[in-house]
């Protein structure tokens, strides 16, 4: 142990660099997690959050609330169904609006006409909306009190926030869960010349006992125009989810490749450059374990200094917004990857373990050594 | 130099792991620079195919062209205000059932309807139901003649050609008239239907007026942008551009770290060596452009196999799925970035060579 400190102590520059490489990694793979994951909790966090059990689209929706339109005969067709205790409308549309007389920005109404098929499923603070004009909006975005007045050409009643709802935005917009009439008016306010204003997607309820997977698939085979899904693969299979988590995984991969490699060539130069002394230190009795704990404990120092410092640069960064994009600190996100990073490190010290352990202390006689 | 050149020839071994980390490097960097391009391409298509310098929404949209709406008596004062052609465009993305594929099996489209034709579209608007298809709906079995059915109301719109890069929020376009867009907005979306002589937005090209003097025109009921200013309004594009290109920075300095640690090492295992060469009259200089040679021949061949990794990778990946594309510029400057890394990288060994004293060859450093 004396030898492996001792050591980083005197070629501190060269470790140093190996430290700084690990950080910098660390603090990628750390930051690109927290981009990926709120970026899909962002983008589908209204969905997660809403209270229906089971969502319904139309084929023609392809699983986007906005994009969608159910017609009425496919809202009866799907409260017919059995196994269907209950069924509410839902509906989103992104909208212009100006929060307590502020700068115009966007605002994403997630309508619903049950609070128990739709409606935000839990509140961080606050309460539910009792009357015309109250909201529940997207904890990150507003505050208890906020006034939001949607803009267009017709008039549009103003919505009070009463109730905060923690990671409900939906296609990474501050959104505000709204009962069906302020939807109706706000759509109507926008466009003068909007016709019936039709639900995107159908909540749906299972009757006790029934399996809401189960009732999907009963759903689909009802109608051919119903896309039934659970609230979990709604927000999975939203599009641009799976692109996002792929996009990801493919960059996440190449990373996590880089830091074995890079910890692995460092400690196999090092232990060649130092192999006539490591030869002399089994030639007066050195047991080979003593020489792998060091190396063990010099590859384990260095990467935890490295993941030590990663985190410490990620830490602050985790505070911020990107746009509407809230970061955050996830203590198992992190310590998934400080683990990870450390056991492939670990790893990949093996070769130069494996050159120590083929030292023979005779060659310190002949200088074989230095080979 | 020629020593370094022959080392490199003789034991490449020395030099393996080096070149895969380096490889690995490189190929993160045209990953990550390939994914900024296939998100940007993709989302951008329809807006940088304009002819238009101009696009004029309603001052309540933030940019947007699914929230604008321009009323004809609007269009007019932009009309007379703007100089130039002014056009109208409208928008709606929508799910399309194309012959051939299973009934849910629909593919995402956004139909256009302009007046002034954007780059590769016939100079007026095609007649009837007939639409031009971008190139990419082509993998999804879009043919000129298919008869593509739009939204629940299945709207049958005929494929009269194709033009190229003109996606849209990561979707394939169609381009037909307004009076097409404006039937089948109808009929799909009933809640954002467009009025008689309504659209979303206007394009104006050759404009003689600034965006600023157009809007105060409308009396601020009108909001312009340049096109250029309009792509960068896009939701979200100019956050994931400085977040790619942040991420990139940062990868490249991991190059310049790894380039240098390895160089490092194999100058400190050199020193002897160079000792005896310093010894025998070579200079400080051609002994670190030595080590320069190897640095920027072994980040060539990381960046050589990068390409090709990347070129395989984008032939590979299917349509449809990660939106990332290999460009010829993005490979380029990558392997550009890479080459300098190299470079900063190898300076850190300069001291050290610097420093090596030639008496060290007959043991003088003792």
């Amino acid at each position: 142990m004396f030898l492996a400190l001792g050591e980083i102590r005197r070629a501190k520059a060269r470790f140093a660099l190996l430290v700084s490489a690990v950080a910098l990694l660390t603090f990628l793979i750390l930051v690109q997690q927290a981009i990926q994951t709120g970026l899909i909790t962002s983008f589908v966090g209204a969905i997660r959050v809403q209270s229906a059990p089971m969502l319904v689209y139309p084929v023609d929706g392809q699983r986007t609330l906005q994009g969608s339109v159910i017609e009425p005969a496919l809202a009866r067709a799907i409260a017919a169904v059995p196994g269907v205790a209950a069924t509410g409308p839902i509906a989103q549309r992104t909208f212009t609006a100006v929060v307590d007389g502020g700068k115009p920005s966007n605002a994403a109404l997630f309508a619903y006409r049950d609070a128990s098929l739709g409606g935000p499923g839990s509140l961080s603070s606050g309460r539910l909306p009792r009357a015309a004009g109250e909201a529940v909006g997207s904890a990150q975005d507003y505050t208890i009190g906020d006034r939001v007045r949607i803009l267009g050409p017709g008039r549009s009643p103003a919505i009070t926030v009463v109730g905060l709802a923690e990671d409900a935005q939906i296609q990474v917009t501050p959104t505000l869960f709204v009962r069906w009439g302020d939807f109706l008016a706000a759509s109507r306010a926008v466009n003068p010349d909007a016709g019936a204003v039709l639900p995107g997607a159908i909540g749906v309820r299972p009757a006790a006992g029934v399996d809401a997977a189960e009732l999907a698939r009963r759903i689909d085979r009802a109608d051919p125009e119903a896309d039934a899904l659970t609230r979990s693969a709604a927000a999975d299979r939203t599009p641009g989810v799976t692109q996002v988590r792929q996009s990801f995984q493919l960059i996440f991969l190449l990373f996590a490749l880089v830091v074995p490699l890079v910890t692995g060539l460092f400690f196999l130069i090092v232990t060649l450059q130092k192999s006539r002394s490591l030869t002399l230190l089994r030639a007066i009795g050195a047991e080979p374990r003593v020489l792998i704990r060091s190396l063990l404990l010099q590859v384990g120092l260095i990467l935890s200094g490295g993941i030590a410092l990663g985190t410490l640069l990620f830490a602050p960064l985790s505070q911020m917004t990107i746009g509407s994009l809230a970061l955050r600190f996830d203590a198992r996100s992190v310590l998934f990857w400080a683990v990870l990073l450390l056991a492939l490190g670990l790893l990949s010290a093996l070769t130069a373990a494996r050159r120590v352990l083929r030292i023979d202390p005779f060659e310190a006689t002949t200088g074989g050594g230095a080979r | 130099m020629r020593l370094a050149l022959r080392e490199l020839h003789r034991r490449p071994g020395r030099f393996v792991v080096a070149t895969a980390i380096l490889t690995l490097i490189a190929i993160l960097l045209m990953v990550l620079g390939g994914l900024l391009d296939g998100l940007t391409a993709g989302s951008t298509g329809a807006f940088r195919a304009q002819r238009a310098s101009l696009i004029v929404y309603s001052a309540t949209a933030q940019d947007s062209l699914v929230r604008s709406r321009i009323t004809p008596a609007t269009r007019r004062t932009v009309e007379r205000s703007a100089g130039g052609k002014v056009g109208g465009l409208g928008s709606i993305q929508l799910g399309a059932r194309i012959p051939g594929r299973g009934p849910r099996d629909l593919v995402p489209v956004i139909l256009f309807g302009f007046e002034l034709p954007p780059k590769g579209l016939p100079s007026s608007p095609p007649g009837g139901r007939d639409v031009w298809a971008d190139t990419s709906l082509r993998v999804r079995g879009v043919r000129i003649g298919t008869v593509v059915r739009l939204g629940p109301a299945r709207t049958p719109v005929t494929v009269a050609g194709f033009v190229s890069d003109t996606r849209f929020s990561g979707q394939g376009t169609l381009w037909g008239s307004l009076a097409t867009w404006r039937s089948v907005l109808a009929v799909n979306r009933p809640a954002e239907q467009a009025g008689a002589g309504v659209v979303q937005a206007l394009v104006v090209e050759g404009a003689t007026q600034r965006p600023a003097a157009i809007d105060a025109a409308t009396g601020g009921a009108t909001r312009t942008l340049t096109i250029g200013g309009a792509i960068a309004a896009l939701p979200g594009l100019s956050q994931q551009q400085s977040v790619f290109n942040q991420i990139i920075g940062i990868t490249v300095a991991i190059g310049v770290i790894v380039v240098a640690l390895f160089f490092a090492l194999i100058t400190v295992e050199r020193t002897p060596l160079y000792g005896v060469l310093k010894a025998l009259g070579a200079g400080s200089r051609s002994l670190f452009e030595g080590v320069l040679v190897q640095a920027v021949a072994v980040t060539a061949a990381a960046s050589a196999i990068a390409v090709a990794a990347s070129l395989a990778l984008a032939a590979a990946i299917p349509a449809g799925s990660i939106p990332f594309v290999a460009t010829p510029q993005r490979l380029l400057t990558s392997t550009v970035y890479l080459l300098i890394a190299a470079v900063v990288g190898c300076v850190f060994s300069l001291r050290r060579i610097l420093r090596i004293d030639p008496a060290s060859a007959i043991g003088g450093e003792q």
